[in-house]
């Protein structure tokens, strides 16, 4: 369902987008899919090498999240600009260790409606947007445009 | 650390082809999904993305990350181009401009080029200096018209 102008207000929440927990496995269908194959995200003897002790979740895995939030509240057709600024990593959940890491990999996106204004002819909305985990930790924060019928 | 020569570099153009399957299965990686099926039918079924508006099946909003890593021989490639040290490499942001839709079947043509490299002093008291390296890249569909403008920031810490 298209946002309507008209409809929005300034300030206004759209509905939360929560993920699955991220496993590892999820990492893997991601970097074959985007072609990302930086070792940080699935090699655990590249990630021991620079000190760090679990592979971590691509930042654009979760830019792609929260691209299907923004789809789940706007049409594609009508996205016209997102931009995000990574925050913090994130670490995917350990299957045998399930209940005490599904939190740290599940990720939460909200938006704000924070301006309406006409560009190009159109009337499009500028919405912030901001990913969180299960511990409310934040991921990325952003922006996204869309024109609005 | 990131070649400071290396600004205003032009990484030779690359096509892409905008492929059904290549689509479906980004689609599945954001979403987390193992099967096409459980996928919005706009990123995977032709007969859907139509009736919902779209000239064929379109691409999910981040699809465009796929031609950083395929310009330049892969994240290794530009990497190596630019100097970069993996082991301290962080991207720190990303903006996509979208100008028009991007379908299966359209071939892309992307140029990426580095367009800034600065540094910045860490904000902890260690002195030390973070480098970023801004590359933009303009992806032209078979027609020559703009669809995207993709622009990342990398940094090494």
């Amino acid at each position: 369902m298209p946002l309507q102008f008209a409809d929005l207000n300034i300030g206004d929440s759209l509905v939360p987008y929560t993920s699955s927990p991220i496993t590892r496995t999820d990492l893997v269908r991601y970097a074959g899919a985007s072609g990302d194959f930086n070792p940080l995200h699935h090699d655990n003897t590249f990630v021991k090498t620079i000190g760090m002790e679990r592979v971590i979740v691509h930042g654009m895995l979760i830019m792609g999240i929260a691209g299907q939030a923004i789809t789940s509240w706007i049409d594609n057709k009508n996205l016209r600009k997102f931009n995000v600024r990574f925050a913090n990593i994130t670490e995917p959940v350990d299957f045998d260790d399930w209940e005490n890491t599904k939190q740290r990999a599940t990720i939460t996106i909200t938006g704000k409606i924070r301006n309406k204004f006409e560009e190009n002819g159109e009337k499009r909305v500028r919405c912030d947007i901001v990913a969180k985990d299960g511990l409310g930790n934040t991921k990325l924060r952003g922006f996204f445009i869309a024109a609005a019928q | 650390m990131a070649d400071k020569s290396k600004l205003g570099y032009e990484f030779p153009p690359h096509r892409l082809e905008v492929e059904k399957g290549k689509i479906a299965e980004f689609a599945m990686a954001v979403s987390q999904k193992d099967v096409p099926e459980d996928v919005n039918p706009i990123y995977t079924d032709e007969a859907a993305a139509k009736k919902a508006g779209y000239p064929g099946i379109i691409i999910p909003p981040t699809f465009p990350t796929n031609v950083m890593f395929r310009t330049g021989g892969g994240l290794m490639g530009v990497v190596n181009a630019l100097g970069i040290d993996l082991a301290r490499l962080l991207h720190t942001e990303e903006e996509y401009e979208y100008c028009g839709s991007v379908c299966a079947g359209d071939a892309l043509t992307c140029k990426m080029k580095v367009v800034d490299m600065y540094d910045k002093v860490r904000e902890d008291d260690s002195g030390k200096s973070m480098e970023f390296t801004v590359v933009e890249t303009e992806m032209r569909n078979q027609r020559g018209e703009l669809v995207i403008k993709a622009r990342s920031i990398l940094v090494e810490r």
